[in-house]
C-alpha cells in the first residue's frame, strides 16, 4: 500500500470530498434514530417478558447447579417455555445449543459477532496494507475499507445496545466457529483483490443474514434494525464488486443461501 | 429532452432480458410468494398465522402489545390485510415508474452513443425493476387483490417535469438517484409495516438491491462531476480511482426511511 498518513487529494477530487463530507453528516443524523430503535427494541423485549425470562433462566441456572437433577429438569421446562414464548423457531441452526443468548437475542448476538468479524477483517487488512504485504493499495480501496469498517462498528454498537439493554453482556469479540479461519484468510491475502474477495463474502453473508433475521425474528425493533442495515451491507458489496471489476448489482433479489446460521455462535 | 422520444416498445425486449438476469436469488422470492399464498389459504381455513398466533398466545398476546400478534389477529377472516395490499400496490407503482424512466433514458441519443457502462447499467436496472414489479404484482394476485399496472403518481409527476430538461448523463443519473432512494427507503420501511414474515422477506429482499442501484449511481455521479467519466467502466482502473470514490457509494451506516412513500401513495383506488 502507498501508506500516506494523510491523503493528499488532487484538485479534481474537491467535489467528491465535499460530497463525502455531506454524506458523513447525513450518516451522523441517522445515528440517533438507530439508538432510539435499539431502545424501542429493549422496551419491547421487556414488555414481552423476554428480558425477565432471561434473568429467571440465569437464576435457575445457578440454582440448577446446586440442586442437581431437579434443577436441570426445571431448566429444561423453562427452555421449552422460552422457545414457545419467543416464537422464533431456529430452523437454520439445526441445534438448540445452550448459551446466554436465546430466541431473538440469539440472532442479535449473531449480528454483533458478524459485525465484529467485519471490523476485525478490515482492521487487519488496513494494517497489512500499511505493512506493505498487500502490495500497492489503490487509494479508493483504502478509503472504502476505512469507511466500511466505521459503519460496521456503528452496526455492532446498535446491536450491542440491544443486548446490554436486555441485561446481557455486550459481545466484543468474534464468537463464531469460523473466526480463526476467516482471520487466517485475511492475513494470508497478498493483494487488494484477494482482500476485496474475502470482504465481499463477509458483506454478502451479512446482507443475507439480516434478510434471514427479517423473516424469522418477531421483535419489531430487531426487524427494523436488520432492515436498515441490510441495504448498507449490500451497498458495501456493490462497491467491492465494482473494485473487483464485476457487475455491482448481480442479483435482482437478495437470497438467504449464504446467510450465517445461528449455530455458528460459540456463546 | 432535445426532441428525444420515449420508446416504450423497448419494454418487450427488456422483459426477455429480465428472464436471463434473474439469478438463483429469484427462487427465494418465488418461495416467499408461494408461502404467502399458503398463508392466505391457511387463513381462509381459519388456521393461518392469525389463528395460529391466537391459539398459541391467546388474548394475552394482544394485551402484551405485540405488534405481530396485533397484526396477525387483524385478519381473522382470511381476507388480505388492506395495508399489505396497498404496500404491494405502491411498491409495484414505484417499480413501474422506474422501468418507464430507465426505458426512456435508454432511448436518449447521448445515452445510446455514450458511456457503455452507463448504458449497461440502465438496461440491466430496468430489467431488475421489472422483475421487482412482477414479484409485487404476483403477491397481489396470490392474495386475490388487484394488481398495479400504473405508476406512482407523486414521482411520476416529478419525472414528467424533469424528463424534458434532461440534457446529459448527469441529469439522468440525478433523476434515477431520486427514484432508487425512494424505492429503497420505502421497502425498508415496509419491512416493518406488512403483517406476514413472507411479505417482510419479499420487501427485505428487494430493498438492498435498490440501495445497490443507488450506490452505483452515487459513484457514477461523483466520477462524472469530477470529470472522470473514463473511470465509469467495468472493469474500471481501480488504481486511478480517486480516494473518495471508495466512500461516496456508501453514504450512511443505517438506511433511512424518512422519505418512504406512504402505503396509500400508489394504491389502486
Amino acid at each position: 500500500m502507498t501508506t500516506k498518513p494523510d491523503w493528499e487529494l488532487p484538485g479534481s477530487e474537491a467535489q467528491l470530498t465535499a460530497l463525502t463530507r455531506e454524506m458523513d453528516e447525513a450518516h451522523r443524523e441517522v445515528l440517533p434514530l438507530m439508538h432510539a430503535r435499539a431502545a424501542e427494541h429493549v422496551e419491547e423485549l421487556h414488555e414481552r417478558g423476554t428480558v425477565r425470562q432471561l434473568h429467571t433462566e440465569r437464576n435457575l441456572a445457578r440454582r440448577g447447579f446446586l440442586l442437581g437433577v431437579g434443577g436441570v429438569g426445571a431448566m429444561a421446562a423453562l427452555a421449552a417455555c422460552s422457545s414457545a414464548g419467543t416464537q422464533t423457531p431456529d430452523t437454520r441452526a439445526g441445534t438448540a445449543s445452550g448459551g446466554s443468548y436465546t430466541g431473538d437475542l440469539k440472532v442479535v448476538a449473531l449480528a454483533v459477532a458478524l459485525e465484529n468479524q467485519a471490523v476485525a477483517a478490515y482492521k487487519a487488512a488496513l494494517a497489512n496494507a500499511k505493512a506493505g504485504t498487500l502490495g500497492t493499495v489503490p487509494p479508493a480501496a483504502a478509503t472504502f475499507m476505512q469507511t466500511a469498517m466505521s459503519q460496521h462498528e456503528d452496526h455492532a454498537k446498535a446491536w450491542n445496545a440491544v443486548l446490554t439493554g436486555a441485561g446481557l453482556a455486550a459481545i466484543t469479540g468474534i464468537p463464531l466457529s469460523n473466526a480463526a479461519a476467516t482471520a487466517n484468510a485475511v492475513n494470508s491475502a497478498t493483494s487488494t483483490a484477494a482482500v476485496a474477495k474475502l470482504a465481499l463474502g463477509l458483506e454478502n453473508q451479512a446482507t443475507e443474514t439480516y434478510l434471514y433475521a427479517i423473516g424469522n425474528v418477531s421483535n419489531s425493533g430487531a426487524i427494523a434494525t436488520a432492515a436498515s442495515i441490510a441495504p448498507v451491507e449490500a451497498m458495501h458489496a456493490a462497491t467491492l464488486n465494482f473494485v473487483l471489476g464485476q457487475y455491482p448489482v448481480p442479483d435482482s433479489f437478495i437470497s438467504t443461501s449464504k446467510a450465517a446460521s445461528p449455530s455458528m455462535l460459540t456463546v | 429532452m432535445d426532441g428525444e422520444a420515449i420508446d416504450t416498445r423497448l419494454l418487450a425486449h427488456l422483459t426477455e432480458q429480465s428472464q436471463d438476469l434473474n439469478s438463483d436469488a429469484t427462487r427465494i422470492t418465488r418461495q416467499a410468494l408461494t408461502e404467502y399464498a399458503e398463508d392466505r389459504r391457511e387463513a381462509r381455513r381459519g388456521r393461518g398465522p392469525g389463528a395460529w398466533a391466537a391459539g398459541l398466545l391467546g388474548a394475552g398476546a394482544v394485551l402484551l402489545g405485540s405488534a405481530r400478534a396485533e397484526a396477525a389477529s387483524a385478519t381473522p377472516s382470511g381476507s388480505p390485510d388492506k395495508n399489505d395490499v396497498m404496500a404491494l400496490q405502491t411498491a409495484a407503482s414505484i417499480e413501474n415508474l422506474a422501468v418507464m424512466v430507465y426505458n426512456a433514458a435508454s432511448q436518449l441519443s447521448f445515452i445510446k452513443s455514450g458511456n457503455a457502462a452507463v448504458m449497461e447499467f440502465i438496461t440491466k436496472t430496468a430489467a431488475q425493476h421489472e422483475a421487482h414489479g412482477k414479484a409485487f404484482n404476483a403477491a397481489l394476485t396470490q392474495a386475490g387483490a388487484q394488481t398495479q399496472t400504473g405508476v406512482d403518481p407523486k414521482y411520476a409527476a416529478k419525472a414528467q417535469a424533469d424528463l424534458p430538461n434532461i440534457k446529459n448523463s448527469g441529469d439522468v443519473v440525478a433523476l434515477a438517484l431520486q427514484l432508487e432512494d425512494v424505492a429503497a427507503q420505502t421497502y425498508t420501511k415496509y419491512v416493518s409495516v406488512v403483517t406476514t414474515p413472507t411479505l417482510r422477506t419479499l420487501f427485505g429482499s428487494v430493498a438492498p438491491v435498490e440501495a445497490q442501484h443507488r450506490s452505483v449511481l452515487l459513484s457514477v455521479q461523483a466520477l462524472l462531476n469530477a470529470n472522470d467519466e473514463a473511470l465509469v467502466a467495468i472493469p474500471t482502473d481501480v488504481a486511478k480511482l480517486p480516494a473518495a470514490a471508495g466512500s461516496v457509494g456508501i453514504p450512511v451506516a443505517f438506511y433511512p426511511t424518512s422519505q418512504a412513500s406512504p402505503t396509500s401513495e400508489g394504491a389502486v383506488s
